[in-house]
């Protein structure tokens, strides 16, 4: 299946005078989880909510699903959506939340709901305010899996939840996409546990995409360099996103394959996906975005410095 | 873990499901004939949502607690259960810089050597080891895929991964030559002034690049998403 599960262009979000998301143009294909990561008001949010047709762009357009406009009856079948902070009626029980649930959507798969609370281990008749935070993040994600969503987003499901809680939440959800095939997008700042989970970066600054590709080929295609701090200023055979220097030794992040020759006195290793994003979120105006957003240069900036 | 119902029992955990209902039968929950029955369903049992059914008006108090369905006999925290198919279980070392889907090709190349996996063995499902280790599904098939490169394992359709070669050691004459000569290099090495930490860094960095020189070319994620339909 080559289809995207989201496809913008020219994508643009205004809040009052200010822009929350600016020519976003990207393309997430299918089967992946892929992960928006991004600072704090970088259009995390923004991106997703427009996805998911609970805001209208101010500019562009934004499909899912193989092409269909976001927020159309098409769309929100395929789609489950768990925003910020799993929100749940706090005094309906979760049995009650299932009926309600199941009333309210399509196709809704209501034995499957019931089977996975009981395997929870969540009693259908506490009510969801009297729930554990990662029992509230697990029934949130319940109903949402439920409608058998093609494609599952969430909004920063992690942040409240303990470590245990963290990993039963992450294994739910990726076993969804194992079993199922669901394609999933999640937002996230917690980078190092992006590392395992993750087959797809976005990565969101100010507003504007600024590195997005396949987690492999990411990772295929950056190096880290580390020799004399003298000769890094004179470093210019591949495109350096990221230098970190010391008086005697330095760190270059740079564009480059694994195969791609190392100049003498320099040793080159493999970057992980937390170093790297952490090297892009360090130099807002460096950029990769290899495949998806052809539309742009797809040459890098050379990063300042 | 959450979503096993349809998986199928073995005969352990049919056993041990009778041994469950036989707490209840003693404890004065069920009578003879209700026991009876239910032994009877619990052995004819195929899925784990059969047995589950029979512990639905059972009291939790006095004998373990219903979750607590044999899983395969495997804890696995935090996770899923183990394929009852599988002699092995995955764990990964974050701390450790490997690739997540290389630590598991080593772990099943370090079983095949130590001989907790032989020919004919079944490796953990795919969907067992991403809820077990909440990994992304692609690793776990890349890592198996690596394996079936190798001629290692062998994929049956509709059934799993399984095992289908021994790894051949070195010959061990010539793992003897092997030694002596890094015997002698590590005696030109001392000699030069390198402490042991010198050595296992030298050493390190320069298996490192070996491996790099030989193992360079990675396959693309490119062709992974048309996988994962196949997962299914």
């Amino acid at each position: 299946m080559n289809m995207n599960v989201i496809e913008a262009s020219g994508l643009g979000k205004r809040y009052g005078s200010t822009w929350a998301l600016r020519e976003c143009s990207l393309a997430v294909p299918a089967g992946h989880v892929a992960a928006l990561v991004g600072p704090n008001g970088a259009g995390k949010t923004t991106l997703l909510n427009l996805a998911v047709g609970l805001a209208e762009p101010t500019a562009g357009r934004v499909t899912v699903l193989g092409g269909r406009p976001a927020g159309s009856p098409a769309a929100l079948d395929g789609i489950a959506f768990v925003a910020q902070d799993t929100p749940l009626y706090k005094n309906l029980s979760g049995g009650d939340m299932l009926h309600l649930t199941a009333n309210l959507n399509r196709g809704f798969d209501q034995p499957y709901a019931r089977a996975r609370l009981a395997e929870l281990g969540i009693p259908p008749k506490r009510k969801a305010g009297k729930l554990s935070g990662g029992q509230q993040a697990q029934l949130a994600l319940t109903l949402a899996l439920a409608r058998r969503p093609r494609l599952l987003v969430l909004d920063e499901p992690m942040a409240m939840l303990d470590p245990l809680a963290r990993h039963d939440f992450m294994a739910s959800v990726l076993t969804a996409a194992a079993e199922d095939g669901v394609s999933v997008v999640l937002s996230s700042h917690v980078l190092a546990e992006l590392e395992r989970v993750a087959d797809y970066l976005i990565l969101l600054s100010r507003g504007r995409v600024q590195v997005a590709g396949d987690v492999e080929d990411l990772l295929a295609t950056h190096r880290m360099l580390t020799g004399p701090a003298a000769e890094a200023d004179r470093y210019t055979g591949r495109p350096v996103v990221h230098a970190r220097r010391a008086e005697v030794q330095a760190h270059l992040l740079v564009r480059a394959a694994a195969d791609d020759p190392v100049p003498p006195r320099w040793e080159a290793h493999p970057v992980g996906l937390e170093e790297l994003a952490m090297a892009y979120l360090r130099e807002p105006d460096a950029a990769a975005l290899p495949g998806p957003a052809r539309g742009r240069n797809p040459e890098p900036t050379e990063a300042t410095r | 873990m959450y979503s096993d119902q349809h998986l199928r029992v073995s005969d352990a955990e049919r056993e041990a499901v009778s041994g469950r209902l036989a707490e209840h039968f003693a404890a004065g929950r069920l009578d003879q004939a209700e026991f009876d029955d239910r032994v009877g369903r619990a052995m004819t049992a195929k899925t784990r949502a059969d047995l589950r059914g029979l512990f639905a008006d059972l009291s939790e108090t006095g004998a373990p607690a219903v979750p607590e369905l044999p899983r395969g006999g495997g804890s696995t925290p935090g996770g899923g259960p183990r394929g009852p198919g599988s002699p092995i279980e995955f764990r990964l070392d974050t701390a450790s810089g490997v690739p997540t889907y290389l630590q598991l090709v080593h772990q099943v190349e370090h079983a095949l050597r130590l001989g907790y996996l032989k020919p004919g063995d079944q490796l953990p499902k795919v969907r067992d080891v991403v809820a077990s280790l909440a990994i992304n599904p692609n690793t776990v098939l890349k890592a198996y895929k690596e394996l079936e490169t190798k001629g290692l394992t062998a994929g049956r359709p509709g059934q799993g991964t399984f095992i289908q070669a021994g790894l051949s050691q070195v010959a061990l004459p010539e793992l003897a030559g092997l030694r002596k000569a890094l015997l002698g290099w590590l005696t030109t090495a001392g000699a030069a002034g390198l402490d042991e930490d010198g050595m296992v860094a030298l050493f390190t960095s320069a298996l490192r690049d070996f491996h790099e020189r030989r193992g360079g070319s990675r396959t693309r994620g490119g062709a992974a998403s048309a996988e994962t339909e196949g997962v299914a």
